[in-house]
């Protein structure tokens, strides 16, 4: 499948319409940039050159993701870009490539990661701050939403640039609630009418609610009812699961596996909770924006997005990617020409229409690349409306280790009923030394 | 014996059915092995995906230096160990079975900056300089398990008749050593065609990649896609299965007994 076979026409309209005004809008202001610079060193030639010289972008995607990729390259290189190297890594080698990259010292130019682990590639010293990087290129950061650009803010200094803005919603089956003569999900729903409603789709084979055990899942619940993960989000030292507010939640969590109205562990262990989604067999699930391109090519399944259910107070949970220009970079001047395209109107508007990401640029966010309600989910709105709820979870080196003890001890809770007091004093264990490492 | 083959071949039957799939339906509920209505487009759908001639032609060329490479280099090693004497011998055994101890991860990055500094760590052949240094410790012990049962005073009345060490290698040794050298042909083939790690690492450009870490990208294609990529396994498995296929006779002729 081509970057254009996932597109429709008139989606590859928009990638055009608005190619030619950005690029003649761009223009001056690259120019003062290129003028500016070369009135430092070199003159013209020498800055066009540097700005022109190729470089090496890592992505962690899968194929589908990677053809979308492609397409944002080659209008990169339309759009009078210079060469890129395009290298796409399937998601469970993506770090490993990078980690083994930095420490040999063959960094890719730029890379795309998560905000939940850059941290120990800036405190390794292998990120180049971006922000200067990108003034110098004209882009101005109050167009893009705040959320991930503090995310992304390490050292008091932006270190990368965010693509996208995702958050965590309720993926629901319309054919599914209107079988059990359920009412469609609406803002502001509580957990108890989470729990009803799960309770009430839960027939025969089909399950009314799948929540995977990880803290990203359980992160706005936990907000929501007044708890926190750790001590201080700036600087943690120990977490805060067992504490009433988090507590609270993870109890209620708790209970609503006990109802049944969640796959057991033997069905989970069969089929991932998307696959049991598309298949009929799980009414809802929680996920990030990621899900939407894999759902939509599953004919017959009518599917929206619904916001999270509030327990006290409503929140949601930060998903972001950003790109990150390599320390070790040569050519951070193209390094960051193409990642200024790229989280621009162009460039955002070409990952927009891949499905995968609610972009981080305000105009395109708000645009029909986004919200066209002629592709599912038909409520892409509620991406966007729980952007002033978001909170993101702790930004410390630790941070994956902290992530995968916390999800190793939640999945026992979850799956093999053992009790939560046992789980939340290993996780104290496990991931405290982790947390005072830094 | 044939129910011991039936449940090898069973991953190889669900890979080929599955490929003939369809793609872009939900996931099945069970093993749904047989294809309603066999999807040959699968196979010309895999291009698309990913530069399956530049890749197979990769592993090709990788296979082909890494081969002989490795065998002459574990070869020549064993050898070595065999003809040593007291403690140098048993040092070298020890020494290879350390350097078997050492986690594979552990190498990723003194490799990578040995390449780069050499200017070798971004070539279709990359990988293949793994085989200058015998691939792994394992064969180099394999060869000298072999080498071990031919007579030591066979090796000691070819050097008093004055051949040089090459020559006792190429002439003496290496004959009476054939099975272990088509187990460690076979086991290193198999290898050097299906590693995804050492490329992952070693190798910067997607171009010079083999084709088995373009069918590791594949494999986190969404589960409506799912045909496509084991269309692909198919593409890629049945090279070695043909190697094999063609090779089994003087395979099994080497390594029975006359």
């Amino acid at each position: 499948m081509s970057a254009r076979g996932l597109w429709t026409s008139r989606e590859w309209r928009l990638v055009s319409e608005h190619q030619t005004p950005l690029t003649s809008g761009r223009r001056p202001l690259i120019v003062l940039a290129l003028l500016a610079v070369s009135a430092c060193s070199g003159g013209p030639d020498a800055s066009d050159a540097r700005a022109a010289a190729p470089i090496t972008v890592q992505i962690r995607a899968d194929p589908e993701e990677a053809a979308v990729y492609r397409s944002l390259v080659t209008a990169y290189r339309d759009a009078g870009g210079g060469e890129v190297e395009l290298v796409t890594v399937g998601r469970n080698d993506h770090l490993t490539r990078l980690s083994t990259a930095f420490a040999s010292g063959d960094a890719p130019d730029v890379f795309l990661i998560n905000y939940r682990e850059y941290a120990p590639l800036v405190e390794r010293g292998a990120v180049h701050a971006i922000g200067p990087l990108l003034e110098q290129e004209g882009l101005d950061t109050a167009d893009y939403y705040e959320e991930p650009l503090r995310a992304f803010t390490y050292d008091d200094a932006l270190q990368c640039m965010p693509q996208n803005i995702s958050s965590l919603v309720v993926y629901w089956n319309r054919g599914l609630f209107e079988q059990a003569g359920v009412a469609a999900p609406k803002a502001g729903w509580t957990w108890d009418d989470f729990v009803r409603t799960a309770q009430a789709l839960t027939t025969g084979d089909v399950q009314g609610v799948g929540i995977d055990p990880s803290i990203t899942r359980l992160a706005p619940f936990i907000w929501s009812s007044g708890g926190t993960i750790v001590d201080d989000d700036t600087t943690p030292t120990r977490t805060t699961l067992h504490e009433p507010g988090a507590r609270a939640a993870l109890d209620a969590v708790v209970d609503l596996i006990g109802t049944g109205a969640t796959p057991n562990k033997e069905q989970l262990a069969a089929q991932g909770l998307p696959e049991q989604f598309m298949t009929a067999r799980v009414a809802m699930f929680l996920s990030s924006r990621v899900e939407v391109p894999a759902l939509r090519e599953q004919r017959g399944l009518d599917f929206d997005v619904a916001a999270l259910p509030v327990m006290d107070e409503p929140t949601s949970v930060l998903h972001s990617d950003a790109y990150c220009v390599a320390t070790a970079s040569e050519n951070k001047q193209a390094a960051a020409k193409f990642v200024a395209y790229a989280v621009g109107r162009q460039g955002q508007t070409i990952t927009a229409l891949g499905g995968r990401t609610v972009p981080s640029l305000r105009s395109v966010a708000t645009s029909p690349a986004f919200l066209s309600p002629t592709r599912a989910p038909a409520s892409s709105q509620v991406f966007l409306d729980a952007i002033p709820l978001l909170r993101h979870t702790p930004v410390t080196p630790s941070w994956p280790e902290v992530e995968d003890v916390i999800g190793t001890q939640l999945q026992r809770a979850f799956e093999d009923g053992v009790p939560l007091d046992e789980v939340l004093e290993e996780i104290r264990t496990q991931a405290d030394p982790l947390l005072r490492q830094r | 014996m044939v129910a011991l083959s039936v449940v090898f071949l069973a991953p190889l039957a669900v890979m080929v059915l599955g490929s003939l799939q369809r793609p872009l339906q939900p996931p099945p509920d069970g093993l749904d092995l047989w294809p309603d209505a066999v999807d040959w487009s699968n196979y010309s759908a895999v291009p698309r995906f990913m530069p399956l001639g530049r890749l197979l032609l990769n592993s090709l060329l990788l296979v082909v230096v890494a081969v002989p490479l490795t065998v002459v280099v574990t070869s020549m090693a064993g050898l070595a160990i065999v003809t040593a004497r007291g403690r140098p011998r048993r040092w070298l055994v020890g020494v290879s079975v350390l350097m078997m101890l050492v986690p594979a991860a552990a190498l990723w990055v003194p490799r990578v900056v040995l390449l780069r500094g050499l200017g070798l760590a971004d070539t279709p052949l990359t990988v293949a300089l793994l085989a200058l240094a015998g691939t792994t410790p394992f064969y180099v012990l394999l060869f000298a398990l072999a080498y071990s049962r031919i007579p030591t005073s066979l090796f000691e009345a070819a050097t008093l008749e004055g051949l040089s060490p090459f020559a006792v290698w190429r002439r003496i040794a290496l004959p009476l050593a054939r099975p272990a050298a088509v187990a460690v042909a076979a086991l290193s083939g198999l290898y050097y065609w299906s590693t995804f790690m050492d490329p992952l690492t070693l190798v910067s450009s997607p171009g010079n990649w083999p084709v088995a870490l373009g069918l590791r990208g594949l494999s986190e294609m969404e589960a409506a896609l799912y045909p496509i990529y084991l269309a692909a396994a198919v593409v890629v498995t049945a090279p070695a299965l043909l190697a094999f296929g063609i090779g089994q006779r003087s395979f099994f002729s080497s390594v029975e007994r006359p």
